[in-house]
């Protein structure tokens, strides 16, 4: 056998991004789209209407049992919101099941983490990276495309930030998470990742009257920090 | 036919354009070029297809469905059918409401050859050979010609022309949610919307036309107070306004569907105000079709909205103040009012003082008898009414004029509110009906309530607005002494509805201009004993075109109830259905959303040059072009396949054996770490519903795998038990997305996977149905050593997002080997000659486990599992049927799945005892096998011959048992 180095890892929009023209970079051992275009105009095309980014490198737990609450140590909020615990993001799906997104790379070690403060407890820690896409939908025409293929009401007042709704989205199973970009409305939608490359045309059509933009990371860390 | 032909205004030309009017909604800057059955004109942006023509002077829009009439502007709103025009491929447009465009190709319809010279105005003169019913009692014999009729009859009655050529626009749907939804963006919509959201609710209001205001965008003496409902509605952020957007129907819970264009809105709303208006009736009277007879508010839309004279001379009908205002507005418009026709015997409206002050002549106790002319009003027959209220024939007068403006009453448009299970009553001396009885939610508002004055509909707008947002929580709602007074109010204003629906008289009156039903049709079809509203709907088609009922409903109650000698309360109403509006197809079918599911792989596939196929919501490689040479490289060397399509599901925790004893027929308790089972699961009626394997990964971790097209009702099932009692101590999560798995399969992938892993894969080490967790190309994956293809093989799953790269090492490693992508198609033929079934396929929703030769698998001592008691049964009772392999006696035929199995009845005749549910030649064999289903008794013996039936044909088969390839399976575990 041969030594083989780490392999990079690919996300199911990768060949997406390609056909796109995206620039990559290589980060947490994740190949991600960098930029389709200018930053200032991947930026100016969220703030303007609706932009897409593929973020599917980030990690994603799934912790669930009776006792998974347990395993924070503060007390984690109602079903359907969220909270930041340390650099992580936990959601209540259910009352027995919780959502952990993770920043890329870390999905490992805090399911680790998350395991250990588990013990002897009948609780399961999933780590869903690689099942889940993630596609952030975000500017202020994000609630208008959002509801062209979802039957959520994702006006502020119904949908806060930080909240996690499961539901139908264009005929698919998916979770969505309001994660606003600094002052711009953003939703993550993380399901399948076999239905993502659909997920993301159906996304990009609706979108079209919007003016709808693919971006890449270094757009949404630029957003993020604003 | 007439030699009279239509007059059409040169083309192009304004000569009907009025000077600036305020409050047009018209850009007299902006020129607008556009085509009207091939001839060149030019309206204004803001014009309406309709206005623009109008301007120019063009009176015939359409031609009747059935007598193929000449049809004029007759509403104005969208109410009637008059102006249905066909733009490019779109038939059915109604031109007077969608705005004309640069460009546009606008054609009439119905019109054969052309809108001047329709020859198929002739069926006129046979007219009394045609009443109601005549279709269904002439063209039902001989039944064999009926597609011949359908034809002839298609053509010669019908509206536009759907071109199948043409591409499918862009549609989609929009979901929207408010506290309040108000429909209708007339006044009393406005005031309600306004209310409503100062109570702090978030408000959606819908308006069909282009802009907000109803009825007084063109009413000047209000505009005023227009203005500032349109500056309180624009400085609130919390009104939602969508114009050109019309309500199609209202559903369970408050949910509202509408279109604009072409999007679909799906609207949530917690209460409903029903701002929806009134709509102006038409009155019965000799040629009352011909063009030039207009609706009152229709002639004042044309004045007011567009800036187009609707005429040179007018006639005005009326029965209430509403008529002298439209007099007023056309005499401002520089059109001679030839004289003004009120029924009443005086009125004290100040416009009429005024109008007949300055000369215009005016006839109280009077009404119209007949529009005088072929085809357009040239003149009309006036008379007087007589102490019984009829029209006075005898002493009839003619006045020219070339429009004749009908304003003798409203009808509320309460068909949305009926829809949501409002009920009406009818108020006879103010000859309308009125809401009752709301459901809880709905509110009404404004002249769909009765509140004809603009003051009377704000006030009820605001109460309504009010009672809606407290009905959504916000809010206390209207004191019960302002609704007191708001009706004292409205039950003191003047009566605006006439009780006379028609004026008798010796030509057409037509009831229906849909469907060109008159009033002596309606009686004809009631004298047949069509005299309940519903049958009599059915039966004449009165209601059923394109206006649905907006223009004839009121009326037709009318006419029937006194035809039936009974009171218009008890008679009724039609049903309200959505849609309210036509809509198209395209706007309920949205954005095509067909969710499609691709492997990691899929990429790599395509570039192979892969054909791909349909399985679930899967695409998956059918096969790389040389599905034989796919089998022979597995059957010889090594194949890699991608099955990352199959179902994978995590059950962990203590309680997952006793789940699986449960969920499957075959035993699970006893099953070691590290080792894998084939498992059968049935429903609880005994049925196979999916197969696959499960591994046990450590003490209370399973891995389970499901069929590719099962894995979601599998894990919905599983997911079903446990809520139902059987989840204790087990979790279970779907990882189908999370691995992507490949089969290498092969005499020769031992040596293949060696080069990618450390493991020892000797099969002392990692024997048949063992699972190994390994690196292979530096990825921790779960290495399954499974066979279906009845080789040595290993099925490999690693992160989904690591299977390219799995994908490219194993290919890359295989090289030397010869290795080579299978699809499908080549693991079909690899299975059946294994004679290993595929649920689906080899099985159906009868398939027990017994019949499927799997009673090797049912373990009936088992305390309990899904099925038991049917399958206790059916192995007591024994099978009827049973799924066995088969041999072709001529080896190079190979009849297609599905086929009859059948066999000599003793007279002389076949019996069909079976049929083929998989069937391919076999390189390795060199013959035809495949599985079919035949009679436990056939079945029972190898070598027994059958018959199958292929194209009249018999062909020679026999019984096989067991596996046709490598029976003893020395080469799975090798």
């Amino acid at each position: 056998m041969s030594t083989w180095a780490p392999p990079v890892k690919l996300s199911p929009l990768h060949e997406t991004a390609r056909d796109l023209g995206a620039r990559f970079a290589e980060s947490s051992g994740w190949r991600i789209p960098e930029a389709y275009s200018a930053p200032d105009a991947e930026i100016a095309a969220a703030k303007r209407g609706v932009a897409l980014a593929d973020e599917t490198a980030n990690g994603k737990l799934q912790v669930e049992g009776r006792d998974a609450e347990t395993v924070w140590e503060s007390q984690v909020v109602e079903i359907g919101g969220g909270v930041a615990v340390g650099s992580e993001r936990v959601y209540r799906l259910r009352g027995d099941c919780f959502f952990v997104s993770t920043s890329p790379g870390r999905d490992i070690a805090v399911r680790r983490a998350l395991m250990d403060r588990a013990s002897g407890r009948f609780v399961t820690v999933t780590n869903l990276t690689h099942a889940f896409s993630e596609i952030r939908v975000l500017g202020p025409d994000a609630p208008t495309l959002m509801s062209r293929v979802c039957g959520l009401d994702f006006a502020a007042a119904a949908f806060s930030d930080g909240a996690a709704k499961q539901s139908s989205v264009a005929r698919t199973t998916q979770l969505v998470i309001r994660r606003d970009a600094a002052v711009l409305p953003a939703f993550s939608v993380l399901g399948a990742r076999s239905l993502a490359t659909y997920l993301w045309e159906i996304l990009m059509g609706a979108g079209a009257d919007l003016q709808i933009a693919p971006i890449g990371l270094g757009a949404i860390r630029a957003l993020e920090s604003r | 036919m007439s030699s009279e032909s239509i007059p059409q205004a040169v083309s192009g030309t304004d000569a009907e354009r009025l000077p600036p009017q305020s409050g047009e909604v018209i850009d007299r800057n902006a020129r607008v070029a556009f085509t009207f059955d091939g001839r060149d004109y030019a309206g204004y942006s803001g014009d309406t297809i309709a206005s623009a023509l109008a301007a120019s002077g063009v009176q015939v829009f359409s031609r009747s469905f059935k007598y193929h009439r000449p049809r004029g502007l007759l509403c104005c709103a969208g109410q009637c059918p008059n102006c249905l025009v066909q733009i490019d491929d779109e038939p059915n447009v109604r031109a007077c409401m969608r705005r004309v465009e640069a460009g546009m190709a606008v054609r009439s319809q119905n019109a054969q050859p052309s809108l001047d010279r329709d020859f198929l105005s002739l069926t006129q003169l046979a007219a009394p050979l045609m009443p109601v019913g005549f279709y269904y009692k002439t063209f039902i014999r001989p039944t064999a010609l009926w597609p011949s009729y359908e034809q002839v009859l298609r053509r010669a009655a019908g509206l536009g022309r759907v071109d199948l050529s043409s591409l499918p626009g862009a549609y989609d749907k929009q979901y929207l949610h408010a506290d309040v939804a108000v429909v209708g963006g007339g006044p009393s919509g406005m005031a309600a919307a306004v209310a409503a959201a100062e109570q702090g609710a978030s408000v959606a209001l819908f308006e069909i036309e282009p802009s907000l205001g109803g009825r007084l965008r063109f009413s000047p003496s209000h505009s005023s107070r227009m203005a500032t409902l349109l500056a309180t509605m624009a400085d609130r952020s919390d009104i939602e306004v969508h114009t050109d957007t019309a309500v199609l129907g209202w559903y369970q819970d408050n949910w509202l569907a509408a279109a604009k264009g072409s999007r679909l809105f799906k609207i949530r709303a917690k209460s409903i105000v029903v701002a929806t208006g009134a709509i102006e009736v038409p009155l019965l009277f000799d040629n009352n079709d011909l063009p030039g007879v207009m609706l009152g508010s229709a002639s004042q839309r044309l004045v007011h909205l567009y800036g187009v004279k609707p005429g040179a001379k007018a006639l005005v009908v009326t029965a209430n103040d509403d008529g002298w205002d439209a007099a007023a507005d056309l005499a401002e418009a520089d059109v001679e009012i030839a004289a003004v026709v009120d029924e009443r015997r005086s009125c004290s409206s100040a416009t009429a003082g005024e109008l007949i002050s300055r000369g215009v002549p005016a006839f109280f106790r009077h009404t119209i008898l007949e529009a005088v002319g072929s085809k357009r009003v040239q003149a009309a027959r006036v008379a007087r009414i007589d102490p019984l209220g009829e029209a006075d024939r005898s002493a009839a007068r003619r006045l020219a004029c070339d429009l004749i403006v009908v304003s003798v009453g409203w009808t509320p448009d309460l068909a949305l509110f009926h829809m949501a299970g409002g009920e009406s009553v009818y108020d006879a001396p103010r000859s309308e009906p009125h809401p009752t009885n709301a459901p809880e939610g709905i509110f009404v508002a404004g002249r769909a309530a009765g509140a004809h004055t603009a003051a009377c509909a704000l006030d009820e707008g605001r109460i309504a607005g009010r009672s809606a947002a407290a009905s959504s929580g916000f809010g206390d709602g209207p004191d019960a002494s302002e609704a007191a007074d708001l009706q004292a109010r409205k039950a003191a204003e003047p009566v605006r509805t006439s009780a006379r629906t028609m004026v008798p008289g010796r030509k057409k009156r037509f009831l229906c201009y849909c469907e060109d039903v008159t009033d002596v049709d309606l009686n004809t079809a009631i004298v047949e004993g069509y005299d309940s509203l519903e049958l009599l709907k059915r039966y004449s088609t009165i209601s059923m075109g394109p206006c649905q009922g907006r223009m004839c409903s009121m009326n037709t109650v009318h006419l029937c109830a006194r035809a039936n000698g009974k009171q218009v309360q008890e008679t009724g109403r039609t049903t309200s259905r959505p849609p309210l509006m036509p809509v198209t197809l395209g706007a309920l079918a949205g954005q095509n959303m067909e969710p499609v599911q691709l492997t990691p792989a899929h990429q790599w596939h395509l570039e192979q040059g892969a054909r791909m196929m349909v399985a679930g919501l899967w695409m998956r490689p059918e096969d790389y072009g040389d599905p034989v040479a796919e089998v022979k490289a597995v059957r010889e060397r090594v194949g890699l396949m991608d099955v990352s399509t199959l179902g994978k599901i995590q059950l962990t925790g203590p309680g997952v054996p006793e789940l699986l004893e449960r969920l499957y027929v075959n035993q699970w308790r006893k099953l070691g770490v590290g080792r894998v089972r084939y498992g059968v699961m049935c429903n609880d009626e005994g049925i196979v519903m999916d197969d696959g394997v499960c591994a046990r990964i450590q003490k209370d971790e399973w891995y389970m795998s499901t069929t590719s097209t099962g894995a979601t009702a599998v894990f919905e099932w599983i997911q079903w038990w446990m809520q139902s009692g059987w989840g204790d101590g087990v979790h279970a999560v779907n990882l189908t997305d999370s691995y992507a798995a490949f089969n290498l399969a092969g005499p020769r992938s031992r040596e293949v996977l060696r080069k990618l892993t450390d493991r020892d894969l000797s099969n002392g080490k990692f024997p048949y149905m063992r699972v190994r967790s390994t690196r292979v190309a530096g990825v921790l994956c779960r290495v399954l050593r499974i066979g279906f293809t009845g080789e040595l093989s290993y099925e490999i799953h690693c992160p989904a997002s690591f299977g390219l790269h799995v994908w490219h090492a194993l290919m890359a490693a295989g090289e030397e080997f010869g290795i080579g992508p299978f699809g499908v198609e080549a693991q079909r033929v690899l299975r059946l000659e294994k004679a290993h079934i595929i649920v689906g396929q080899d099985t159906d929703a009868l398939t027990d486990p017994f019949s499927a030769n799997m009673e090797w698998a049912v373990k009936l001592n088992k305390r309990d599992f899904l099925g038991k008691p049917m399958l206790t049964r059916i192995s007591e009772r024994g099978t009827r049927q049973r799924l066995v392999g088969f041999r072709m006696a001529r080896p190079d035929h190979v009849p297609e799945e599905g086929l009859q199995a059948v066999r000599p009845d003793g007279n002389g005749k076949q019996e069909i005892i079976g049929w083929l549910t998989s069937c391919r030649f076999s390189l390795a064999l060199g013959e035809t096998i495949g599985l079919c289903w035949l009679p436990a008794n056939v079945a029972a013996e190898a070598g027994t011959p059958f018959q199958i039936r292929r194209d009249g044909e018999l062909e020679e088969a026999y019984v096989h048992h067991g596996p046709f390839y490598d029976p003893a399976g020395e080469r799975l575990q090798t």
